[in-house]
């Protein structure tokens, strides 16, 4: 049992503001994603939940008690590394009983092994308990490390980009694997990534941090449809939504610089959206499509070729958007398309805050 | 003008073999990319193209002409590396006229083209800069605008985008093909990303542990794979293979996987064309997309259960449990809810790969 709750938390070192006045909700049993790129505060906040840091202000709940004077050991979290910090000389054996060994546990031996091997079935790493380390993939030693964490039962687990070190492919097997292990354990989760492809598949809620502050939480779903400002909307998704300047005239965006014009439905429009008003709009590219009879004209700019799809880049003038099309789509780079698109899927932002209409109010 | 051809190309690193017989052509203006994990030995026969390494064996011929024997600088092929590799001293404009100083060029002549290439990649503003007031992309084109500029009978690129970021990479793909289709040169690329592959060549080239594995366009190597290392290298989400049994019934081939009591229907013409391999040790491959889940039972959809999905914004990855086996399929977004549901699920016989498990070879079934 472990609900997870920061208050407040602000975090400066020297000069430096990592953090400020965040607010997260970590529910039991959830797994959480923090989301943000390389110096957005998202290990500072990891290690101010692992008692490993003192926020400057705030507080840090679990289960409703205020931790502040508990000490990382008390606090009963697993902590998991990008860098795998496993005993080389060990076996993986070895490597998963030693957080047991020590006197304060006090644990039967033969409920030690019980441990042991629970864990290495879960992990699938049973025929390699008896390799030394060092002998070991790189993913296998990353499930080592995750299976010391296991052993333990710990409150919570939290994973600093436990996947990053690993190639695409492994990466890819592992984020199951990881969301799978949640599942069975039922655990709290705060799992730490850069990589939205993660947040997205993995995450029961993803928070997004910029700057030191959380710009936007909810499930993959809410942040990925409902993104509430521009930085969401450009973070989140591969390829991420289009974002284009321009304003709304009657039911029509007009795109500021080749004034080129689309349709809005009512469902898209937002109080608000009040015609001549400075705003983005913003597009995810399956909601661009290519038609012979479409409206605007673009040349083809680019083609990213994934197998199952192709992602087009669209040139006109000097915006450039995406489309994702069918495999099947010929398309020639500098050949002239028509495009449209989704006129319900649209997302309009104040230009001059980012911020989405359906979030301001 | 410009044809690469290898042949029989071997090359040792004391013991360990690291390019085992290749046999490779490379037709004039085409782009090539040599794809692979690292330690494939992509580089390395890149490098020996080059003239930067030697070969134990074969021949290296460059239209028609073998040149294992020439040095690097007799070959006039330019190289561009991941790490830039720029005179840190001399500005833009002197990297780029660099390689045209040992020319009998004019003064003029060298300034002309230096700007040329400048304009060409967009760089004409950076030239009085020194590099290290370049971002790391800049640095790239300057790069790539030195070995342009000396108009190579070929231009080889060993991971030219590796080091930058997400968006620059993307950014500086694009204008590696644009400017490939300008310029017309005979280009070869090696990169272990496989969409940058699939993005880029004219043909791929894909290698496993020095040897050579299949050669084809990005289509033929996506929906043809000539072997289980090709099928599961590329494709993101990676494709199922799963051991299956094939058996006949009274209207249809049946395709069982993991054990399921109840295999996939078939078209009969399936038998004939495993042609006797049936009865053997087969492999059925299906990527995401050809895994085809509704919610209502039908005819020729196997019940299964959903276990993890795995939401990715503009779809969803569904695994989905097979008898003992996992099958991942690719939905809409949202088409499932969780964990748990009972869907129905066929395999798209049309998008059904077969390998025979003891070789990895596609049996090269199409239906």
């Amino acid at each position: 049992m472990a609900h997870i709750q920061l208050k407040n938390i602000s975090k400066t070192f020297g000069n430096h503001t990592a953090l400020s006045g965040l607010d997260l909700d970590i529910g039991d049993g959830e797994f959480f994603v923090l989301l943000g790129e390389t110096g957005a505060g998202k290990t500072t906040t990891l290690r101010i939940v692992a008692g490993l840091e003192k926020p400057t202000e705030g507080q840090v709940l679990i289960d409703g008690i205020d931790v502040a004077d508990w000490g990382a050991a008390e606090r009963d979290v697993a902590l998991v590394l990008q860098q795998y910090s496993l005993y080389p000389r060990y076996t993986v054996r070895q490597n998963l009983e030693f957080p047991l060994k020590p006197k304060i546990r006090r644990l039967p031996d033969a409920e030690i092994k019980d441990r042991v091997a629970r864990a290495a079935r879960t992990l699938r790493i049973e025929h390699l308990l008896d390799r030394k380390t060092d002998r070991l993939s790189g993913g296998e030693m990353q499930r080592v490390s995750i299976g010391r964490a296991i052993v333990r039962k710990p409150r919570v687990f939290l994973m600093d980009e436990p996947l990053s070190a690993l190639d695409a492919k492994l990466r890819e097997a592992l984020r199951t694997e990881l969301k799978n292990l949640q599942m069975q354990l039922g655990a709290t989760f705060l799992f730490v990534t850069h990589d939205q492809i993660e947040a997205m598949s993995m995450g029961d809620k993803v928070g997004v941090l910029h700057h030191g502050r959380i710009i936007q939480t909810g499930t993959p779903h809410e942040i990925y449809n409902n993104p509430r400002n521009t930085y969401v909307a450009s973070f989140v998704g591969s390829p991420p939504m289009n974002l284009i300047d321009g304003k709304l005239v009657d039911d029509r965006a007009v795109m500021a610089p080749m004034n080129f014009e689309l349709p809005i439905s009512g469902g898209a429009r937002t109080s608000g959206a009040t015609d001549g008003r400075p705003l983005v709009f913003g597009i995810r590219p399956e909601d661009v499509h290519l038609e012979s009879g479409a409206p605007v004209e673009a040349k083809v700019h680019d083609v990213e070729n994934h197998g199952v799809e192709k992602i087009v880049t669209l040139r006109v003038g000097d915006t450039m958007l995406r489309a994702t099309v069918p495999a099947r789509t010929a398309v020639a780079i500098e050949q002239p398309v028509r495009f449209a698109w989704n006129p319900d899927k649209v997302v309009m932002f104040d230009k001059a805050s980012g911020v989405s209409l359906r979030h301001a109010s | 003008m410009t044809q690469i051809e290898l042949r029989g190309v071997q090359k040792f690193f004391g013991a360990v073999q690291v390019i085992k017989d290749l046999n490779l052509k490379i037709d004039d203006n085409e782009f090539i990319v040599l794809l692979g994990q690292s330690g494939c030995g992509k580089t390395t026969t890149l490098r020996a193209i080059a003239g930067l390494e030697t070969i134990d064996q074969g021949d290296i011929l460059i239209d028609g002409k073998p040149v294992q024997h020439l040095k690097a600088a007799d070959r006039d092929i330019a190289m561009v590396f991941q790490s830039f590799s720029l005179y840190p001293h001399m500005s833009v404009y002197e990297n780029i006229a660099f390689p045209l100083r040992a020319t009998r060029k004019s003064r003029s002549e060298i300034d002309s083209e230096v700007r040329s290439v400048a304009k060409t990649l967009q760089i004409s503003d950076l030239l009085t800069r020194k590099p290290s007031a370049l971002s790391g992309g800049d640095m790239q084109r300057v790069a790539i605008g030195r070995a342009l500029v000396r108009r190579p009978k070929a231009m080889l690129m060993d991971e030219p985008i590796g080091a930058l970021d997400a968006k620059l990479r993307e950014e500086m793909r694009a204008e590696i093909k644009r400017l490939h289709i300008k310029q017309g040169s005979t280009s070869i690329y090696v990169t272990h990303d496989q969409i940058e592959a699939m993005s880029l060549a004219d043909r791929i080239v894909i290698m496993h542990e020095g040897v050579l594995q299949q050669v084809g366009t990005p289509d033929e190597v996506y929906s043809q794979p000539a072997n289980l290392f090709v099928a599961q290298f590329v494709g993101s989400p990676v494709m199922n293979v799963a051991d299956a049994s094939v058996t006949e019934n009274a209207s249809a081939a049946s395709v069982s996987v993991g054990g399921a009591a109840t295999g996939f229907e078939f078209p009969r013409a399936l038998l004939s064309k495993l042609n006797g391999h049936a009865g053997g040790q087969l492999a059925l491959g299906i990527r995401p997309e050809g895994v085809l889940v509704r919610h209502e039972a039908a005819e020729g959809f196997l019940p299964v259960e959903t276990q993890i999905v795995e939401p990715l914004g503009s779809f969803d990855i569904v695994d989905l449990k097979v008898g003992s086996k996992m099958l991942r399929a690719r939905t809409r977004s949202g088409f499932v809810s969780g964990p748990g549901e009972r869907l129905y699920a066929r395999v798209d016989p049309s998008q059904a790969h077969f390998f025979d498990t003891a070789s990895g070879k596609s049996l090269g079934v199409r239906l």
